[in-house]
C-alpha cells in the first residue's frame, strides 16, 4: 500500500481522536464557568465542595450522567431518538476539525475551510428536529421545530456577515485568512458590521441566550431534550457548551486573528514554540468570548420567537447584505 | 344548641344530581356517550386525565379541537408555573387559541378547617393560604373577628399591624419583580428579590419568630409588641432598601427586552378588569384607582398620607411599574408609621375562647393582589358558623383566558407572571 496514503489515514485517526477527547474537558470547563461565575453575578457561592473552590463540580456531573438510567419514553421512536443525540455531538464535534488552533495545529487545513464548517455545524439541527420529533411528547416537538426555524433562519445572516472577510481575504481557509489578517490587521477592524452581525447570530445559532429558545426552561421545559436523560442527554448538554466554544473559536479566528498575539507581543512565531504561543493566544481569546456569553446569560431575559425569526429576516440580512455589498464596492474601487 | 342562620339552605344531593344532569343535557345538546362517539370533542385523554363528557359549555369549547389545533398541557409540574397551576393550552402552532386553568392541586380546605377552629386559632390556620402575604392573611379575619366580637385593637397594636403589613407589601411585590423576570428567561433579578426578601423576613422573623407563616396577629392586637433586633434590622434595611430596589429595577425596567416583552402584552382595559372583578395592582394598573386602604379605610390607613398609584395602558409592562410604585409607596408608609407609632399596650383583653353574639362581619384589606376579604357568620358558638375568603388571586385567574387567545406560548407565562398568582390562595 502507498506509504503516503497509510500516514494520511494515522494523521486523521490521530487528529480525530485528539479533537474528540478536547471537547470533553471544554464542555466540563465551560460548564463549571457557567456555574461559578453566574452564581457570583447572582451573589451566591456556586459550586464550592468538590476541588479546590469546587472546581470539579463539572466533571463530577459529567460522570454523574453516565451513572444515570437511559431512559426511552414508551411511544418514542426508538432508533431516531437513541440517534439524535449522537447527531447533535457529532455535527459539534466534527465542525471542530478545521479549528485554527495555531499554526501547525489544525487538524484539517482545508482551502474550502470556512465553507466545510458552515456546513457541518449545519447538522445539528436535524438532531434537535430528530429529538423532537422522536420523543413523543409535545414540549420537544414545539422546541425541535423552534430550533429548525431558528437555526435555519440565523444560518443565512451568520453565513453571509462572513462573506465580506472572505472578499476581503480572497480565500476560503482559516489558515490563510489568519495569514492575511497578520498583514493587514485583524478583521475586527475592516468588517466591523460584519461582526457585530456575526456575534448576534451565532449566539442565536448555539442558542444561547438571549435566543435560548431551544430549551426556554419557562416554556417549554427542556424543549427537545425534555424525555432524555443519563448520557443521552449529557451529549446534549456537551454539545451545546463544544458549540458555544467552537463559535467563540470561530469569531476570534474570522475577526480578531486567531492565534496572532496582540499588539505589543511577538504576533506569531515558529517551530514548535510557535504552536504553543498561538495556542495560547487563540484559547484565551476563544475563552473571553465565551465568557462573555456567560456574562450575557446571567444578564438578560429571553426574547420571544416571533421577535428572533423578525430579528433574523428583517434586521441582519438586510445588513449582511449592506455589509457585502460595501465590502465588494470597496474592493474594487480600491483595489485591495 | 347553635342557631342556624335562616339563609343558609342546603339542598338535596339527589335533586341537584338530577338538576346537574339535565342541565349538562341540554348545555351539551349530546348525551354524554353521543359526545364521545361525536369524534369532535377531544376529551381529557390528551392532556392525561381520563375521559369523561364535557361538564359545561365553556369546558365543551376548550376541549373541542378545529383542524390544525392541540392541546398541551402546563403543569401541575412545569418549571414555572407559580405554583401547582395547571393551564392546558389549546395551540394552533405556537399561537395561543384558548386557555383553560385548572385548579385545585393544592386546595388544603383551609375555609372548612376554620370553621371547625376557635375564633382565635383560625389565626393561625389562613397563614398558609397565599404564603406571599401571610400578613394580609391573617389581617382580614382579624378585622372580621374584631367586629363580630365587637371590640378593637389598641391603636399602637394598629400600627404595628399597618408596619407588619407594609413590610410585606414590600416583599411581596419585590418577588413578582424577579419572577416575571424569571419567567421571561432572566436568571438574576429573582435572586436579587430574594435578598431583599430574606431581610425583611429576617425582620418580620424578629417581632413574630417565624420567617414565612407568622402567626402574629391576634384578636384585639398583635402578638409581640417591637423589640430592639427588629427595629435595628428595620433601621439597616431603611438606610438601603432603595438602593437595592433601584439596583434590581435598574436590570429590567430598561432592558430592551423585558420592554418588547410586556409593552402592549396581555392588555387588560379598565372595564374589563372590573367586569372580571380584579382587584389589587392589577386593576390600578388598568388605570382605575381603586384602593381599599383608601376606598373603604381600615386600621389606621385614613391617618397616613399616600395617594392611590394608577398606571394607563393595563398591558405586563404596567403592572410591573405599578408594582415597583407600591413599593416605593409603601416605604413611604412605612416611615410615616415609624413617626407616628404611639406608645401604649399591644392587645386588648381578650379571653382565650371567645364566642361573639350571632351575626355577620365582613373585613377586608388590599394585600399585594388586590382586595382580600374574610366573611365571617357567628352562630354564638365559639367557633365561626361559616367562614369564607375571597382570594383576589383566584379572581384575578378568570382574566388569563381573556388575555390569552391570540398570544404567543412564550407569552403565557409571562402574562401569567404579570398578574402575579399564587396558588396556595387560589385553591385554599
Amino acid at each position: 500500500m502507498d506509504f503516503e496514503l497509510l500516514l494520511g489515514i494515522g494523521r486523521f485517526v490521530l487528529a480525530t481522536t485528539l479533537l474528540l477527547l478536547l471537547t470533553v474537558p471544554t464542555a466540563f470547563v465551560i460548564i463549571q464557568m457557567e456555574m461559578k461565575i453566574i452564581a457570583q453575578m447572582n451573589l451566591r457561592f456556586g459550586p464550592n465542595r468538590i476541588g479546590y473552590k469546587g472546581m470539579f463540580q463539572s466533571t463530577i456531573h459529567g460522570f454523574k450522567v453516565l451513572a444515570k438510567e437511559d431512559t426511552v419514553p414508551d411511544q418514542a421512536d426508538r432508533s431516531a431518538f437513541t440517534l439524535a443525540p449522537w447527531m447533535v455531538y457529532m455535527a459539534a464535534a466534527m465542525s471542530m476539525l478545521v479549528m485554527p488552533f495555531a499554526p501547525g495545529a489544525i487538524a484539517a487545513d482545508f482551502n474550502i475551510g470556512i465553507v466545510y464548517f458552515f456546513a457541518v455545524l449545519g447538522l445539528s439541527v436535524v438532531g434537535l428536529l430528530v429529538a423532537g420529533w422522536a420523543s413523543y411528547n409535545k414540549y420537544s416537538l414545539l422546541g425541535g421545530l423552534r430550533s429548525a426555524a431558528q437555526m435555519v433562519s440565523y444560518e443565512i445572516p451568520l453565513t453571509l456577515s462572513i462573506v465580506g472577510a472572505v472578499v476581503l481575504g480572497g480565500t476560503l481557509s482559516f489558515s490563510e485568512l489568519i495569514g492575511w489578517q497578520l498583514e493587514h490587521g485583524w478583521l475586527l477592524v475592516w468588517q466591523p458590521l460584519g461582526l457585530a452581525i456575526f456575534y448576534v447570530s451565532s449566539l442565536a445559532e448555539v442558542n444561547r441566550t438571549p435566543f435560548d429558545m431551544v430549551e426556554a426552561d419557562s416554556e417549554l421545559v427542556a424543549g427537545p431534550f425534555t424525555e432524555y436523560s443519563g448520557m443521552r442527554f449529557g451529549f446534549f448538554f456537551f454539545a451545546e457548551y463544544v458549540a458555544l466554544f467552537i463559535m467563540s473559536g470561530i469569531l476570534v479566528s474570522l475577526f480578531f486573528g486567531g492565534w496572532l498575539a496582540p499588539w505589543p507581543f511577538p504576533a506569531q512565531l515558529d517551530g514548535f514554540i510557535g504552536t504553543i504561543w498561538g495556542i495560547f493566544w487563540f484559547f484565551l481569546k476563544t475563552y473571553i468570548f465565551v465568557f462573555i456569553a456567560v456574562w450575557l446569560r446571567a444578564t438578560l431575559p429571553r426574547v420571544r420567537v416571533d421577535q428572533l425569526m423578525g430579528m433574523a429576516w428583517k434586521v441582519l440580512l438586510p445588513l449582511a447584505l449592506v455589509n457585502l455589498f460595501i465590502t465588494a464596492a470597496a474592493v474594487v474601487v480600491f483595489e485591495l | 344548641m347553635t342557631k342556624i342562620d335562616p339563609d343558609i339552605r342546603i339542598p338535596d344531593p339527589i335533586e341537584l344530581d338530577r338538576i346537574e344532569e339535565q342541565r349538562l343535557r341540554s348545555v351539551a345538546g349530546l348525551t354524554p356517550a353521543q359526545a364521545i362517539a361525536g369524534g369532535e370533542y377531544a376529551g381529557f385523554d390528551q392532556v392525561g386525565i381520563p375521559d369523561r363528557p364535557p361538564q359545561t359549555e365553556r369546558e365543551r369549547e376548550v376541549y373541542t379541537l378545529d383542524e390544525g389545533e392541540m392541546l398541551i398541557n402546563m403543569g401541575p409540574q412545569h418549571p414555572s408555573t407559580h405554583g401547582v397551576m395547571r393551564l392546558v393550552v389549546k395551540v394552533r402552532g405556537e399561537v395561543v387559541v384558548d386557555i383553560d386553568p385548572v385548579l385545585g392541586y393544592l386546595h388544603r380546605g383551609i375555609e372548612k378547617l376554620c370553621e371547625n377552629a376557635t375564633y382565635t386559632t383560625v389565626l393561625t390556620y389562613v397563614d398558609p393560604m397565599d404564603y406571599l402575604s401571610t400578613m394580609h392573611n391573617e389581617h382580614a379575619p382579624a378585622i372580621a373577628f374584631e367586629k363580630l366580637y365587637g371590640i378593637r385593637a389598641p391603636k399602637r397594636a394598629e400600627y404595628i399591624r399597618a408596619l407588619v403589613v407594609e413590610l410585606n407589601r414590600v416583599f411581596s411585590h419585590g418577588l413578582m419583580m424577579g419572577f416575571l423576570a424569571l419567567d421571561m428567561g432572566g436568571l438574576t433579578p429573582i435572586l436579587y428579590s430574594f435578598i431583599n426578601r430574606d431581610e425583611i423576613v429576617d425582620m418580620l422573623s424578629a417581632i413574630s419568630g417565624q420567617r414565612m407563616l407568622f402567626n402574629f396577629f391576634r384578636v384585639g392586637g398583635v402578638n409581640w409588641d417591637t423589640n430592639d433586633e427588629f427595629l435595628s434590622r428595620l433601621g439597616t434595611w431603611r438606610s438601603h432598601v432603595m438602593k437595592n430596589i433601584e439596583m434590581n429595577e435598574w436590570m429590567i425596567t430598561d432592558n430592551e427586552i423585558f420592554r418588547a416583552r410586556t409593552i402592549n402584552m396581555g392588555t387588560l382595559s379598565g372595564k374589563q378588569a372590573i367586569d372580571l372583578g380584579v382587584t389589587g395592582p392589577n386593576l390600578r394598573a388598568s388605570g382605575v384607582p381603586f384602593d381599599v386602604r383608601k376606598a373603604h379605610p381600615y386600621s389606621i390607613y385614613n391617618e397616613l398620607e399616600f395617594d392611590v398609584i394608577t398606571q394607563e395602558s393595563g398591558d405586563s409592562y404596567a403592572r410591573y411599574l405599578q408594582r415597583i410604585a407600591e413599593i416605593k409607596q409603601s416605604i413611604n408608609l412605612i416611615d410615616q408609621i415609624v413617626d407616628k407609632m404611639p406608645h401604649g399596650p399591644v392587645q386588648a383583653q381578650v379571653p382565650g375562647i371567645i364566642r361573639p353574639k350571632p351575626g355577620r362581619a365582613y373585613g377586608a384589606v388590599e394585600s399585594p393582589r388586590g382586595l382580600y376579604s374574610v366573611y365571617a357568620i357567628s352562630d354564638g358558638g365559639p367557633t365561626p358558623y361559616r367562614f369564607r375568603m375571597r382570594d383576589p388571586s383566584f379572581i384575578t385567574l378568570q382574566a388569563m383566558p381573556v388575555l390569552m387567545p391570540g398570544r404567543l406560548v412564550a407569552d403565557t407565562m409571562a402574562i401569567m407572571a404579570s398578574l402575579d398568582p399564587v396558588m396556595g390562595g387560589v385553591d385554599k
